[in-house]
């Protein structure tokens, strides 16, 4: 089975590949260029059993502080651009959901990681699996 | 060759229930489980999802209001406004939101069958789901 625990965090971004030019990024992204934000929601979802004594899958306790602390605390109210963990990284909805998934992957652990989501806004949802081609 | 399509209806129920391991002393209960040890409730979602293939007649995998008559008998008129610990299906299982998805589950499969039942998801609130599909 798979749990799944919804997180919030807000912050500032803008769409910016640094090989291009501004006027080419101003094309390529159009508003997102520019600076903004939004009220992310970031669903993590571990795989597991349920402990046949505890009925408990994962530890959820354990999930929500590794979570706090290694990525909520590193976003919330910041520029994405300028968090280490987001370096060189196009900050885009799938480009977080990946750049996430590496940094929430050893946190959950002994869970395993199953998929990263990212909602940058009700219509926007972007989920990374861990997979390549 | 019929085209396959997922539906999915959604149900609410409010029930109780306390995480406790009987055969625990008191002490070990309040050190694994802490605040949830007391009865407490919540007000769950159950999302049900039936796979199968879109009838070329009625265009629906499923006829949703036989979906929900099977989920609410067999499910939410059971445990809504319930204590779920009192449950006989909880009499050895803890009331998590991971066991209430498998005994949604093993309620629903027989009404549904394996073969259309595809999920089940329950949403203890708005910030945890589990996802179950059997095995």
């Amino acid at each position: 089975m798979e749990v799944t625990r919804v997180y919030h965090f807000s912050a500032a971004h803008q769409l910016q590949q640094p090989a291009l030019s501004a006027d080419a990024n101003a094309a390529l992204y159009g508003p997102c260029a520019g600076l903004h934000g939004h009220n992310y929601y970031v669903e993590v979802t571990v795989s597991g059993t349920p402990d046949p004594v505890t009925g408990m899958a994962v530890d959820l306790g354990a999930i929500d502080s590794g979570v706090q602390r290694a990525l909520l605390a590193e976003v919330d109210h910041r520029r994405l651009e300028a968090v280490p963990a987001l370096a060189g990284v196009v900050t885009t909805g799938e480009g977080l959901a990946r750049a996430f998934w590496k940094v929430v992957a050893p946190v959950v652990a002994p869970a395993a990681l199953a998929r990263v989501t990212v909602v940058e806004t009700a219509k926007n949802r972007f989920e990374y699996r861990g997979e390549d081609q | 060759m019929s085209d396959v399509a997922y539906s999915t209806r959604r149900f609410t129920f409010a029930a109780g229930h306390r995480y406790w391991v009987e055969r625990w002393p008191e002490a070990e209960n309040r050190r694994v489980f802490g605040s949830l040890t007391v009865p407490h409730g919540h007000n769950y979602t159950l999302d049900v999802t039936v796979r199968g293939p879109i009838d070329e007649t009625t265009g629906m995998v499923i006829d949703l209001s036989e979906l929900k008559r099977i989920v609410n008998d067999a499910v939410v008129d059971r445990f809504d406004h319930a204590d779920l610990n009192a449950d006989p299906l909880f009499r050895d299982r803890v009331p998590t939101t991971e066991n209430i998805a498998v005994v949604v589950w093993g309620l629903l499969a027989p009404k549904l069958g394996v073969d259309r039942l595809w999920q089940v998801r329950v949403w203890e609130d708005p910030t945890l789901f589990v996802d179950y599909g059997g095995a």
